[in-house]
């Protein structure tokens, strides 16, 4: 009942003076939002990054070879990135090394892309675009289904029709009420019919897809490539991740030997996987969380003194209540958890705040950023706690202070 | 001490005995005998005047009966339990339980309305809300205050702060009311009402100790003790009259 008792003092002190709470209150403040912004956006990144980034752009039991490595982990040394700048481009014979390594893959494709300055219909533009030109299955490797029309077929693989599929945001933009499919557009000097949009993918990473072209391997080396006989991509997908990593050892195996690299000498080449990205992914993620307990604390610390002497001035002020207060029967332990409830309580008051202001801000990076935003259940649950230990903490000696005295020098104090 | 045999009280046991009472104040190299060793006794339902100079040691002594204080020295056996010995928890348990203190400074919380300064004590006597608030509107009433539960002290009167006292006072059916000048902060005709409330109080069976210095309100008390340099000058039963 004191700890309501506490509660209730606490409450009705924080609205009596709420400037003054609030600086007192600054430092829990400060902390508790400060964590709950960092770990919102990381969780939802965290989570953005686990259930969709990795499958949609790499798909699963994926993995590709391209001329060097795109994800830059910050580990690797400017001497291996120099050393990868130097790699061969590859090649539609490396294409046929590797499937001749893995003739049990499920799906293996090719892709070129570029950037694209400027795609039009009548009137309407939109910049740019990324084209791709991809082999027969490229989509379904990819995973990418059409919202509205068809896919890419062999037939147009073969005979090299001026035919595209586009990404949501296109269609949206070229044509706000019409249907896209039968229409031609222009990409540069060139008109392709428009035979399907793609399912919109949307989120952080949607841009990859919503605003792509895909077209025809075969039409894009011809009309769009810098150089005919290169290809950035080569991608197979199998069954399973063990099936996977197998599949990677060979092709590993036969690029080497059809490249002529001795033993010990490096790969001039790069395997690249969705696991590799999400490594990458939790070395951020764990650099993050490294840095936010130091952070935290300090500004908790600082939060925790602040509340301390709040509470010692309180309790130095309310000398008379305390003795009034163990005339009628009160015990130490009474006055101990009255003040430890007062303080405990003004802390949670902060970090209810922090929390507010935490997922404000959280909220407030996914609305004007492309990032998105995840409040966990945990990270209130740890907030919420760290507030009642700086409470309890800070609250400790002066709580002390007041549960000590004696009630007749206490009485007579005024 | 030899005023028992006059004492006009019906038989009732004894509930409060003290035996060589001390409270000393060592002051430098000086001791100050605050109370130099007080024998008494005190039955059910008496109610008693404590009366002496400044400095005598009245308000040591119902320190000491309150459990507020402990002596230095001596016996203290409050309703066959001997107090001296116990340590702050028993004795913040006895305060609650057995003992109510009216103080001549009030003595409520402030900022606490006038229903929750009658409450305290229930609440660390562990009462649940309900039966709080009932039995703590039901003390307020018994002092004419059914109206003022929700006024805070400020917007109280002095008598009326002092009769909110006295209902937290009594609230938890304490063995004795201890009253330290519970009428020194007011008017005249204020105290002969607070007075007329000790006075129920007491016609009602409740046990009654109160110190003051006004001679005209000693008229209402059984007995009279007075106390001078700490120690008991006299134990007069009001048949013998002081006045
Ligand atoms: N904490 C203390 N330290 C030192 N001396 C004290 C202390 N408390 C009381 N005394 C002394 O003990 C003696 C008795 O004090 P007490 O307060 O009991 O007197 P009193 O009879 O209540 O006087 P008054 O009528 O003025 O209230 C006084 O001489 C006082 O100075
Ligand atoms: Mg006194």
């Amino acid at each position: 009942m004191y700890v309501l008792e506490g509660i209730w003092i606490a409450l009705q002190q924080v609205w009596a003076h709420k400037l003054k709470s609030a600086f007192t209150l600054i430092g829990v403040i400060i902390g508790i939002t400060f964590l709950i912004a960092v770990i919102t956006v990381v969780e939802g990144m965290n989570r953005y990054v686990q259930e969709d980034f990795a499958g949609s752009l790499f798909g699963i039991n994926t993995f590709t070879v391209v001329r060097r490595s795109q994800i830059s982990t910050g580990s690797e040394t400017e001497e291996r990135r120099r050393r990868q700048a130097r790699n061969p481009n590859l090649t539609l014979h490396d294409v046929d090394v590797i499937s001749a390594a893995v003739p049990e893959a499920w799906r293996l494709a090719y892709n070129s892309d570029r950037g694209f300055d400027e795609v039009s219909y009548k009137e309407r533009r939109r910049r740019n675009v990324r084209l791709i030109g991809g082999s027969d299955g490229y989509e379904a490797l990819q995973g990418w289904d059409v919202e509205i029309g068809r896919g890419l077929t062999p037939l147009d693989q073969r005979r090299g029709l001026k035919v595209v599929v586009i990404g949501s945001e296109i269609a949206d933009r070229l044509f706000p009420d019409v249907d896209p499919v039968g229409k031609q557009i222009r990409i540069g000097a060139h008109r392709f019919n428009v035979v399907g949009v793609w399912e919109s993918q949307g989120g952080m990473f949607g841009v990859i897809r919503d605003a792509s072209i895909l077209m025809p391997f075969s039409v894009y080396r011809q009309t769009f490539a810098r150089n005919p006989s290169e290809v950035d991509e080569i991608s197979v997908k199998m069954r399973s991740m063990e099936e996977m990593e197998a599949a990677q050892i060979a092709v590993e195996g036969a690029m080497r030997t059809d490249r002529e690299l001795r033993p010990g000498q490096e790969n001039d080449f790069w395997l690249q996987t969705s696991s590799e990205l999400l490594d990458t992914w939790d070395k951020i993620v764990k650099i993050l969380f490294a840095a936010i307990p130091g952070l935290v604390s300090i500004s908790l610390v600082v939060g925790g003194i602040v509340i301390m002497n709040i509470m010692l001035l309180s309790v130095a002020g309310r000398i008379q209540e305390i003795g009034i207060r163990k005339a009628v029967g009160a015990r130490r332990r009474d006055i101990l958890i009255q003040f430890l409830s007062e303080s405990a309580t003004l802390s949670v008051v902060g970090a209810g705040i922090g929390i507010v202001f935490g997922i404000g801000i959280g909220k407030g990076v996914e609305a004007f950023t492309p990032m998105p935003a995840s409040v966990p259940v945990w990270g209130i649950a740890v907030a919420l706690t760290l507030g009642i230990l700086v409470g309890v903490g800070s609250g400790l000696y002066p709580a002390y202070r007041a549960a000590k005295q004696d009630p007749i020098v206490a009485l007579r104090s005024e | 001490m030899n005023g028992e045999q006059g004492m006009q009280t019906n038989g009732n046991e004894v509930i409060i005995e003290t035996h060589n009472l001390k409270k000393l104040y060592q002051m430098g190299s000086e001791t100050i005998h605050a109370l130099a060793g007080v024998d008494m006794q005190i039955r059910r339902n008496e109610y008693i005047a404590i009366m002496g100079p400044s400095g005598s040691g009245k308000s040591t002594l119902m320190n000491l009966i309150g459990c507020l204080d402990t002596p230095t020295e001596g016996e203290y056996v409050l309703n066959g339990t001997p107090v001296q010995g116990l340590d702050d928890d028993e004795l913040a348990r006895i305060r609650n339980r057995e003992i109510g203190f009216v103080f001549q400074t009030f003595n409520l919380l402030p900022r606490a309305s006038a229903l929750h300064n009658v409450e305290l004590p229930l609440i660390y006597a562990g009462v649940s809300s309900k039966v709080r608030q009932e039995k703590a509107k039901n003390a307020l009433a018994r002092v004419d205050l059914a109206d003022r539960t929700h006024h805070k002290p400020n917007e109280l009167s002095g008598g009326q702060r002092q009769r909110v006292a006295i209902a937290r006072a009594l609230v938890n059916d304490p063995s004795i009311v201890l009253a330290d000048e519970p009428t020194g902060n007011l008017d005249s005709k204020t105290s002969e009402e607070i007075m007329s409330v000790f006075d129920e109080l007491h016609s009602e069976g409740q046990t009654i100790i109160m110190v003051t210095h006004e001679h005209d309100i000693v008229g209402h008390a059984e007995r009279v003790v007075t106390l001078r340099d700490g120690l008991i000058e006299s134990h007069d039963a009001r048949a013998d009259g002081l006045l």
